[in-house]
């Protein structure tokens, strides 16, 4: 009897142990190490040169202009990239949100770059963006416009690393939003029509709402994953020109070989902000989020 | 009692499959490597052979030249077995060296960037390796001295050259001879000469007088041709600043990519997209390293010459390219330096690799060995690069340097994209130079 308590008693810990350990090992220990790292002046190569300097990378991050450069262009980044998609995969989603053969083939469209390596996009979007011989400023001049420099001004480079991210993401979110929209139940729409309710105030007033737990949600995953962003960064500009798309988490790669006592302090700055984020977002935002 | 015996099987199989990854990706790696050079890989070795590990950074065709010679040197010697791995570009292998070394990893002998040998040889992680080479009977002078200025750290010898290369004036000769000019040999000739070049099409430029790849390497020649240095004297600060050397030099360049007569390429991709220009005849020369003469002469149907990179007050240049270096923590350190000795000094080690490849023989022998001089009698443009190795001076030498050298891209960018002010520009990367030196 006391035998199979005991069985009971540690049965669950047992079962979660194997998962237990893989978060521990992977996700845990990381993150632990990374705030150890980040309070050295570390070599990597030779752990005997190391030096405890306590929180003298962070004060070093707090003062360098690269550093802020670099947190602006992110947050940039991450607005752009946000606002856009968010925007036009709902005016998409609206538009396709009808159940018809043209529809379809459409929704399948949109969603093909999300499909393809992100890496592939960038390197066709960085043909496409060459100033002089490049399709987009090919098209430009077709059309009358003035040709843009795209990746090679600083007064352009971030705004073409967006639409690229944007035009990759679309998709995908226009998928969720979509799926959304069809499962709003159809009688409420009826009660609205005999109501007499304009198809503005419908949509205001009972599409967004209803749609509004997958519209936070993409909000908070996408707020996330900008931040992030690093792969479009890496092959189209490597963080240039002048640093105008030096992005945080670009930032702490190109820190990685020489500083990653600094890197890591980066690290550990990033991940505060992150989780600033999402907690603001929950915070704000699920009061204002619709659950049925 | 079962469903507990269970559990712990299941956990023991868990751990197994943990342990079974951690494993699949050493091998992964070791397929990679008999994928590279499966025709090295010899059927079972006898027991007491040595198994050296040799990383580099050689891709595409310089990838099988050197998987070629690690054959050679297998097929020459019965007790000593090369397992060459491929680890990326420079960069890429410098990182992976770095993580290497931290977990104890690390290959017996690597290839190492020589702008990255001071940072590995202050972690005190690279063999001294004088006394082998006393031991072996190998005089230092035996080495192209223009080649050496990354080998010492502490006066200790840590790496040797490998694939060393230096940049150059790689001149399309049609063109100049087409308009009759010669080639330049001052900055005053190259401004003349590029902006005759320039050919104008409905306002737009559709012929460049001259090209360089993004890189910091020109910059740094053009320092120390108007007799700047990159860092000064004792290491605080840079050495181009107060003499006012970068201020001139980056004047220079803006004024003659204002006018069309120099084509600053973007960033990304920037070597091929040069050479690309240049074989188009879009561009009529280019600054470029002696590792693309190969490619080059293979590639133009024009009278393609090369020569010394302009002077301003003296001839300079700056080298590059890689170095060797044998791991402190290599466990058969006899057998590595064995191999490094075998493709410095035997006739069958490097020079094979530099004869098809472009870059440039660094010992006296290879410089006098038969081989070379046909090479040199056929193909005079590789003596001219070798001939500039007299005026080979590298002022960037510091355990730093990797991170200025990102500071100073910073500023590259700022002059020559953003058309940012230059005296400006130069302040901020003073400030950033000498705050990483301080550390």
């Amino acid at each position: 009897m006391d035998k199979k308590r005991l069985g009971e008693l540690f049965r669950p810990y047992l079962m979660i142990a194997p998962a237990m350990a893989g978060i521990c090992l992977f996700v845990l220990y990381p993150i632990i190490f990374l705030g150890y790292l980040s309070l050295y002046d570390y070599n990597l190569m030779n752990k005997a040169k190391s030096k405890f300097i306590g929180f003298e990378n962070f004060a070093e991050i707090f003062s360098r202009g690269d550093f802020y450069k670099s947190l602006s262009n992110t947050v940039i980044y991450t607005a752009g990239v946000v606002v856009l998609t968010l925007l036009l995969s709902l005016v998409i989603a609206v538009w396709l949100s009808k159940k018809s053969k043209f529809n379809v083939f459409v929704q399948a469209g949109i969603f093909t770059p999300h499909v393809v390596s992100i890496v592939s996009i960038a390197l066709v979007w960085l043909w496409m963006m060459e100033p002089n011989l490049g399709f987009l400023n090919y098209v430009l001049k077709a059309l009358g416009l003035p040709p843009s420099q795209w990746l090679q001004s600083s007064e352009s480079a971030l705004m073409s690393v967006i639409l690229v991210s944007v035009w990759q993401g679309i998709g995908y979110y226009v998928l969720i939003i979509v799926a959304a929209l069809q499962s709003i139940s159809p009688s409420i729409y009826e009660a609205a029509a005999l109501d007499n309710a304009s198809k503005l105030k419908v949509f205001w007033k009972i599409t967004l709402p209803m749609i509004s737990p997958q519209l936070f949600f993409i909000l908070v995953i996408m707020t996330i994953g900008s931040f992030k962003v690093f792969d479009t960064v890496k092959v189209m500009t490597g963080g240039g020109p002048n640093n105008a798309t030096n992005t945080l988490v670009y930032y702490i790669f190109e820190n990685r070989t020489t500083n990653i006592g600094y890197a890591s302090a980066t690290g550990v700055v990033l991940m505060m902000i992150i989780a600033l984020l999402t907690f603001v977002y929950f915070r704000l935002l699920s009061r204002r989020v619709h659950y049925q | 009692m079962k469903k507990k015996l269970t559990m712990f099987l299941m956990l023991t199989l868990l751990i197994g499959l943990l342990a079974a990854c951690g494993n699949s990706n050493t091998g992964s790696t070791g397929n990679n490597t008999s994928e590279t050079d499966a025709a090295s890989n010899q059927p079972s070795a006898p027991a007491e052979k040595v198994t050296l590990q040799f990383w580099h950074s050689m891709g595409g065709t310089n990838g099988e030249r050197i998987d070629a010679m690690i054959k050679r040197f297998n097929e020459s010697h019965e007790n000593i077995e090369v397992i060459g791995t491929f680890q990326g570009g420079y960069d890429d292998t410098v990182t992976k060296l770095q993580q290497a070394v931290a977990s104890g990893s690390a290959p017996d002998v690597s290839m190492l960037e020589r702008a990255y040998v001071e940072m590995f040889a202050d972690s005190e992680v690279l063999e001294d390796m004088k006394p082998y080479l006393e031991q072996s009977g190998i005089s230092e002078d035996e080495f192209t001295e223009g080649l050496m200025g990354h080998s010492y750290f502490n006066d200790q010898l840590v790496s040797l050259p490998l694939n060393r290369s230096t940049p150059i004036l790689h001149v399309n000769k049609t063109l100049l001879d087409e308009m009759g000019l010669t080639i330049p040999k001052t900055w005053e000739e190259l401004e003349q000469t590029a902006n005759a070049l320039v050919v104008k099409e409905n306002g737009e430029i559709t012929r460049y007088g001259f090209s360089m790849p993004y890189d910091t390497w020109y910059p740094i020649a053009m320092i120390s041709q108007a007799e700047g240095k990159f860092f000064n004297e004792d290491r605080t600060s840079i050495g181009f600043y107060d003499n006012g050397v970068g201020l001139k030099v980056f004047s220079q360049l803006k004024k003659l990519q204002e006018t069309g007569a120099l084509y600053y390429p973007p960033a990304t991709d920037s070597g091929n997209i040069v050479n690309g220009m240049f074989k188009e005849g879009k561009v009529a020369m280019i600054y470029q390293s002696t590792g693309s003469i190969g490619g080059l002469t293979e590639a133009v149907d024009f009278d393609y010459a090369t020569a010394f990179l302009p002077q301003d007050k003296v001839y300079a240049n700056p080298t590059g390219g890689a170095n060797v270096a044998m791991l402190a923590a290599s466990k058969n350190k006899e057998a590595a330096w064995e191999f490094i000795r075998w493709m410095e000094t035997d006739p069958q080690g490097a020079l094979p690799f530099i004869l098809e490849s472009g870059y440039l023989p660094f010992t006296k022998s290879m410089v006098e060995s038969q081989e070379i001089k046909d090479l040199w009698a056929k193909e005079p443009n590789r003596k001219v690069a070798y001939d500039q190795l007299q005026y080979a001076v590298d002022t960037n030498n510091d355990v730093t340097w990797p991170e200025v050298m990102h500071e100073f891209f910073s500023a590259i960018e700022a002059i020559m994209y953003d058309s940012k002010d230059i005296q400006a520009t130069l302040d901020t990367f003073k400030k950033e130079a000498e705050r990483i030196l301080a550390d």
